[in-house]
């Protein structure tokens, strides 16, 4: 196989950037971001206690990780979805295709265009949230923050691999919708569907609430990116043990940071793998 | 590839055949089902030096979509310099061989070759000289035609400082600014045409470019597609509009349910299917009836009266004796109008004829 061209990616990438950066969601989604870090953390300044207004990092993170990794699944989901079945029933892709460009290069360059997006809308978000709580609670636990940032970062990455293999395979732009409906929904009943799982195996609620809880069922976080996302967190963090709200769940140690980034990148290759099977094989 | 009518040696049912030159090909009477083989005369060295300026070449193309053919063993060439216009009805498989051509679609089987470079095997450097229009052609709806040109510029490695003119040629330079989401079909229409010829492409290939475009802007992507032709371009193009066709190109390919049932110039089809000069003539005292002196005049095809008009079918050398005939007989023409025959004629009779 040839190398790729390069310039191509960037061209097709670059034009991507621009044709969604002014798309009304992903200024919303920045707005959104810099609200819910300036009030979670006002939420968590309540919690902490002392005479500091926002709280800190750490407990602002922790406090929005449920909403987030929500949002930038959904903005991946908004952006990626008619990427292919949607610029191929329009007639968009008829004309880029002919191109002496190889559809390999298109598809890394949606991704790359698409995913600098989300990149841009999360670090102007969390970016300016970052800093607004910076200057109310000074540099503790930044570090935890920036990987905060780039583990969001890879999260969209991740739904956008997944959204444009969904695009990739289904015919029909409408189709897509569908597919992209119910990849959202199944980060949203992840956690239910596990968790009815250990109940119906034996397992009681006070179980789940103490964390007396089987191997398998932390293994299956693996299973949601956005589970799999908040749990490397908190790894971040430095944090294995989660009491609040009557919990008392330990992070077992088998659930390392490099075992998630394996599992992370293993979420984003195959379904990008998968995507340029299903592009490549197209009749568009 | 070449077309010719046989005859059944035992029916002696007339029908036609095609096949490349040099090719052996089996067939089947329609009437009595007779098999045997014909095999078409190999190129001549004249003819063979003619081959090798073909810019386009389409053999044995074969699509089939959920077990239905889309396109069935077709193959043409289009020859460097050449227009040639490629037709069909709605569904016979135009669209589906150009995007073939493209590599857009994956054929089953066949073999494509654009410039000498096979469109699979070499499929970057095979669409390194070509433009193409789509049928239904769209483009980003965030972006405005400045960037959007620029971008196909950039694709293709062109100067982005012919934007401008582009957008000049086909009338947007004062659209540039607007997002393209905000434009009409025709406004889209006419940025498709400036982004087809970014880079001065060798070869165009243009889907029902004239579609929803106003009568102006008809003339003048034809008057561009004569222009782009006396620079040398090659050009392939589908249309509906028969006349724009027979004005523009020097060969036209007709393709029916999947499969070419003809290709030469639109004189010679006219010549191959027997296709006859018509006379409508209108005459104050006519009444509907045919006058009986017509019946004696040699070369009348066909004639036939409705209220104050006759309309004559003859062969294209005996229209002045007709006339003569009709003036000397005292009846009161009013007008006389000659229809000669037209790619119209011919598509509509090979079309009737496939059915």
């Amino acid at each position: 196989m040839k190398g790729f061209n390069l310039k191509a990616i960037y061209t097709i990438a670059k034009k991507e950037f621009m044709d969604n950066i002014r798309n009304r969601w992903i200024i919303l989604l920045s707005v959104i971001f810099v609200l819910l870090i300036v009030i979670f953390s006002y939420l968590a300044g309540g919690q902490t206690g002392g005479d500091k207004v926002l709280g800190d990092m750490q407990t602002t993170v922790f406090g929005l990780l449920g909403i987030s990794s929500l949002l930038i699944p959904l903005i991946a989901i908004i952006l990626g979805f008619s990427t292919i079945s949607g610029e191929a029933e329009s007639g968009a892709l008829y004309v880029v295709l002919s191109y002496p460009i190889r559809r390999i290069e298109v598809l890394l360059g949606k991704l790359i265009g698409l995913g600098s997006v989300i990149t841009f809308a999360i670090l102007v978000g969390f970016g300016l949230g970052g800093i607004i709580i910076t200057a109310s609670f000074g540099t503790e636990s930044w570090g935890g923050y920036l990987a905060f940032i780039a583990l969001s970062i890879f999260l969209g990455f991740i739904y956008l691999s997944l959204t444009i293999c969904i695009s990739a395979f289904c015919k029909k732009r409408i189709t897509s919708i569908g597919g992209g409906i119910l990849l959202f929904f199944w980060g949203l009943i992840y956690g239910s569907v596990f968790i009815g799982i250990l109940l119906g195996t034996g397992h009681t609620w006070q179980d789940f609430q103490t964390g007396n809880i089987p191997d398998w069922f932390f293994n299956s976080v693996i299973l949601s990116p956005g589970d799999m996302h908040q749990t490397a967190v908190q790894l971040a963090f430095g944090v294995r043990e989660i009491n609040a709200m009557g919990f008392s769940i330990a992070i077992p140690d088998f659930l390392t940071m490099e075992l998630l980034m394996v599992t992370h990148i293993i979420w984003f290759v195959v379904p990008l793998i998968l995507a340029y099977i299903f592009f490549n094989r197209r009749d568009i | 590839m070449n077309i010719k009518t046989i005859m059944c040696p035992k029916c002696k049912t007339k029908f036609t055949i095609q096949g490349n030159s040099g090719e052996k090909v089996k067939i089947t009477c329609p009437s009595c089902n007779v098999k045997g083989v014909f095999t078409f005369p190999s190129l001549t060295p004249d003819q063979k030096a003619v081959s090798v300026s073909v810019t386009i070449e389409i053999q044995g193309f074969t699509k089939n979509y959920n077990g239905v053919k889309a396109a069935n063993n077709i193959s043409f060439n289009v020859k460097k310099g050449e227009v040639f216009g490629f037709l069909g009805p709605n569904g016979a498989g135009k669209t589906t061989t150009i995007k073939a051509l493209l590599g857009l679609i994956h054929k089953d089987a066949g073999s494509f070759k654009i410039n000498g470079f096979d469109t699979v095997s070499n499929s970057i450097e095979s669409r390194k000289n070509v433009g193409f229009l789509p049928e239904r052609v769209s483009f980003y709806e965030n972006l405005t035609p400045v960037q959007t040109l620029k971008f196909f510029c950039e694709l293709k490695g062109v100067d982005k400082a012919v934007v401008p003119l582009l957008l000049k040629e086909v009338g947007l330079e004062e659209a540039k600014d607007r997002k393209v989401g905000t434009f009409s079909k025709g406004m889209v229409q006419l940025l498709g045409v400036a982004q087809v010829m970014i880079g001065n492409p060798s070869v165009y290939v243009l889907d029902e470019p004239m579609s929803g475009l106003d009568a102006r802007w008809v003339k003048t992507i034809r008057e561009k597609i004569k222009m782009l032709n006396e620079k040398g371009a090659t050009i392939i193009f589908s249309s509906h509009i028969l006349s724009e066709v027979e004005n523009i190109c020097h060969r036209v390919a007709i393709i029916n349910r999947g499969r070419l049932i003809a290709e030469d110039t639109v004189s010679n089809l006219n010549k191959y299917l027997q296709i006859k000069p018509r006379l409508e003539i209108t005459i104050s005292n006519l009444n509907s009836k045919v006058p009986d002196f017509l019946n004696k005049v040699k070369g009348i095809a066909s004639v036939d009266a409705k209220e104050n008009s006759l309309y004559i079918t003859c062969e294209p050398g005996v229209k002045g004796n007709i006339i003569a005939a009709l003036q000397n007989s005292g009846l009161a023409i009013e007008n006389i109008k000659s229809i000669e025959p037209s790619l119209e004629d011919a598509f509509v009779k090979l079309i009737e004829r496939d059915a």
